[in-house]
């Protein structure tokens, strides 16, 4: 493997970048070079956020270039087709959480929120699969809707195509979510590897 | 406090860390005994990882009220032999520069570091400002590391090359570094730091005073016979690498540029192909290296995040040394590079494809069209406030005040913070370039379109008794700041307004917090960087002590309280401010959490909502609003219960589950 690049999507609060150090700590547990970017603006909450996870045995950049990126989770759905458009690989895999956070523009009238299956089908035309997942549900069964961030690791994981073991992710979670939250954390990322199975992929 | 890793005293391990985490680890390793900083986004981190060890290791480090402050703490402990860190933004460098410029006639005797974060991108400062050109300005060497290990590496030998320089040195990180992580290995952490000596004459005469004899030109006259000694460590220096091959064109790349370089050749399929001058001392260069480079090449490709600050080095070097090279990079004819903006890996690969003559496979035209076709369904998602932030509240006063006593054309001046969100926009439509004679301004319908100004900390109190002093009678005129800003900027300016009579409406909003960069503790949270308590700064009391005389303290949560004391204070004869108080919501709800107090979201009641967005108009990311049924609603997820909602809406359509709510 020369590389893995994947991408996070989401809104400043939902635990995108967490979820992004998680992804990288595993890696480097697997004994890969790591470089994990991220791009957010200034607003504490609400904003667009984005991870940026390169491993592999000799990453330097820190960001993916257009089209090369294996994989998307996005946490929230507009958010992934903000970033997916231009980093998706034609032969990546992007998974989408179905629950919508509205922006402010939205929410004042400025604009209007695509419709869910039409974001799954643009970027369906971009790059060689799409998963939808209502995430936000998972991590709510799993004990706490904030979990999402993990259980959508979950789901990476559970779709076999992220290059870290199970193991180190585990690691990486109890080493890097807030204390007192490790066992919510560990069932929310069972839980989204188990909605993988029950459902398949798409 | 919980130890963070980088206190961790195990060389070799191998672990993850963000750009800046790996800095405080660069200056552990180097026995820092201070660290000062004022926080600042894309710095913070540094500063933040130093305080939660500081203990642990045994240093001192702190939050100055602003980097002025911080850097001239810095500065005193190296000046008596105490290895010492100022970290800072890249703004935060500009606050510093008369010490600066002053510091480096007499240098330092501790090792002294300051680390800058520059925000090419400008993705979260007011400037693109290349800080590189500082280390020029004052003569100070300038280190750039291209990785988060040479960020920790770089740190940890700055330390040695400031005692050998006897001068400060400056640390240039970018935001791509400092906000990235990678992995890192850690070096050991030396025992405490050295013995704290004063030695008035050490080498020089008034070594420490500028104005001693002989002169303060004699000063300056010294501080020229640091750069032969500047110019020899950075020819030595491992952080700058060259390797020549036989192809006569070749690549500099200083910083982030060299790992976006040398992966672009990879992607290429260049690797070891072409010359490659790696720079990680970018002031002074490597003369002689660049010599070198130069010589065997006919092109030359540079590669850097910022200004052209390297290659107009190497053009002055080429001049002498290779007139006929080829130079392409930012500046001049040619350029590969776009003169502003960020770097990223797809403008490096297709600026290195091109010099070299092959083709960087893009997206086909037929791709291109199909992201063309997604890119129209995306929305923007503007920046907002928290859920439940004080901010909404106090905004959404300010605005009905102004509607009722401000005038047709109320001024605000804004200020550094989260309350300056209140300038960024909705991406509001429909707007043309102007040129009027007549006052304009586009109409305040969310508390996104309300900042008329926004520079720097501390400007807002400062323009608003300029337009004042102007003469201009359209409106009333506003400043907002606070309570760091504060703090940090607003004093002089303030003390400014009560002496030179500027009859103003200054609006304070006080969360007790640092918050926008991370809820670091200042004057107004009662607590130092170390945890200590300390005495609360009071605002209102500072404004009384300085003579203003209409001074008031209202409940952020109280929008209508907020809202009659501000057109109070807008009708008064001279100077008057307003302090709104109330805690950071983030704050408030981490602690509820810890209490295991539950947070119940309100709900709204259809029946009573008659759709006129005056909630949403307030700007709550947590109050939707449904266009088909033209009602408003609450995101139970973001939902911080704070009662914003209720307290401004006139039909009484907000309830939490169990409230009973009287029909108006």
């Amino acid at each position: 493997m020369r590389e893995f690049n994947l991408l996070i999507a989401g809104v400043g609060g939902q635990g995108s970048i967490l979820s992004s150090h998680i992804l990288g700590d595993a890696a480097i547990r697997d004994g890969y070079h790591v470089r994990v970017a991220e791009t957010y603006g200034a607003a504490m909450r609400g904003g667009a956020v984005m991870g940026q996870i390169r491993i592999g045995t000799n990453v330097q950049e820190p960001l993916i270039p257009e089209d090369k990126a294996d994989a998307l989770v996005a946490l929230e759905p507009l958010e992934g087709l903000r970033r997916g458009i231009r980093y998706l690989s034609p032969t990546g895999l992007a998974i989408l959480n179905t629950r919508r956070l509205l922006p402010v523009d939205v929410n004042l009238g400025r604009a209007k929120y695509p419709a869910i299956d039409q974001i799954a089908e643009e970027l369906r035309e971009l790059c060689k699969e799409v998963s939808t997942i209502d995430g936000t549900s998972i991590a709510e069964k799993a004990g706490n809707a904030r979990t999402l961030n993990v259980v959508m690791i979950g789901v990476l994981k559970g779709l076999g195509i992220f290059p870290v073991s199970e193991e180190s992710l585990e690691q990486a979670i109890v080493a890097r979510v807030p204390s007192g939250t490790q066992d919510v954390n560990l069932r929310a990322f069972k839980f989204g590897i188990e909605a993988t199975k029950a459902t398949g992929p798409g | 406090m919980a130890k963070h890793i980088v206190a961790r005293d195990e060389p070799g391990l191998k672990v993850l860390l963000m750009g800046n985490e790996a800095i405080a680890r660069g200056a552990i390793e180097g026995g820092v005994g201070v660290g000062a900083s004022y926080p600042g986004t894309p710095a913070s981190e540094i500063m933040e990882t130093l305080v939660a060890v500081a203990k642990d290791i045994g240093f001192y480090a702190e939050w100055s009220v602003n980097e002025k402050v911080a850097f001239e703490v810095a500065a005193g402990a190296a000046l008596f032999n105490v290895r010492a860190i100022c970290s800072l933004k890249n703004a935060g460098l500009n606050w510093c520069m008369d010490m600066l410029a002053t510091l480096v006639y007499g240098g330092v005797r501790g090792g002294m570091v300051i680390v800058v974060v520059d925000d090419t991108g400008a993705r979260t400062s007011s400037n693109e400002q290349d800080q590189r050109y500082a280390s020029s300005w004052v003569e100070v060497p300038c280190l750039e590391p291209s990785s988060q290990q040479e960020a920790k590496d770089m740190v940890r030998d700055a330390f040695d090359i400031s005692e050998k320089t006897e001068l400060p040195i400056i640390v240039r990180s970018v935001a791509r570094i400092s906000h990235s992580l990678g992995d890192i290995t850690f070096g050991k952490i030396p025992p405490p730091s050295k013995k704290v000596v004063f030695d008035k004459h050490w080498k020089l005469p008034f070594r420490w005073n500028v104005y001693g004899p002989p002169s303060t030109h004699s000063k300056h006259v010294w501080l020229h016979t640091r750069l032969p000694v500047a110019k020899k460590l950075s020819e030595q220096s491992p952080y700058n690498v060259l390797e020549l091959r036989k192809a006569r064109m070749g690549i500099i790349a200083s910083g982030v540029g060299a790992a976006y370089a040398a992966e672009a050749l990879g992607w290429l399929g260049l690797e070891k192909k072409v010359s490659f001058l790696k720079i990680g001392v970018s002031y002074p260069l490597p003369e002689s290296k660049v010599t070198r480079f130069l010589q065997n090449t006919n092109r030359v490709l540079v590669v850097e995040d910022g200004d052209p600050f390297v290659e107009n080095q190497v053009r002055i070097i080429a001049k002498d040394v290779a007139p006929r090279v080829k130079i392409q990079g930012k500046a001049r004819d040619e350029a590969l590079f776009e003169s502003c903006g960020e770097l990223d890996a797809d403008m490096v690969a297709s600026a290195v494809a091109k010099f070299v003559g092959v083709k960087w496979k893009g997206s086909t035209a037929a791709r291109k069209k199909l992201k063309e076709e997604a890119l129209k369904l995306v929305v923007p998602r503007s920046s907002a406030f928290c859920p439940g932030c004080p901010h909404i509240g106090t905004y959404w006063a300010l605005r009905m005040a102004l509607q009722r006593v401000g005038g047709k054309f109320p001024i605000i001046h804004g200020d550094i913070g989260c309350y300056e969100m209140a300038g960024y926009g909705v991406f509001a439509k429909g707007l043309e370039p102007s040129y009027s004679t007549e006052s304009v301004k586009y109409p305040m319908d969310s508390p996104y379109d309300m900042l008329d100004t926004l520079y720097i900390m501390g400007s807002g109190i400062g323009l608003a008794q300029g337009t004042y002093h102007a003469g201009y009678t359209d409106g009333k005129v506003v400043a907002v700041a606070g309570d760091s800003t504060f703090f940090h900027a607003c004093l002089p300016g303030l003390v400014n307004a009560v002496y030179n009579k500027a009859k103003v409406t200054f609006l304070v909003m006080d969360n007790y917090w640092t918050a926008m960069t991370g809820h670091q503790p200042n004057p107004a949270t009662g607590v130092t960087a170390l945890g200590e308590p300390t005495k609360v700064g009071k605002i209102e009391d500072v404004c009384k002590a300085f003579g203003v005389e209409y001074v008031k303290v209202v409940d952020a949560y109280n929008p209508r309280e907020v809202q009659n004391t501000l057109v109070e204070a807008l009708q008064q004869p001279s100077i008057s401010v307003v302090v709104s108080r109330g805690e950071c919501a983030q704050v408030w709800q981490r602690a509820k959490r810890r209490q295991g107090v539950p947070i119940i979201p309100y709900e709204i009641d259809t029946a009573k909502c008659n759709g006129c967005r005056l909630c949403v108009q307030m700007g709550c990311p947590a109050i939707t609003f449904e266009p088909e049924t033209k009602k408003a609603g609450v995101d139970a997820l973001l939902c911080t219960a704070c009662g914003l909602c209720a307290a401004v809406c006139p039909f009484k359509a907000f309830r939490q589950p169990g409230q009973v709510v009287q029909s108006p």
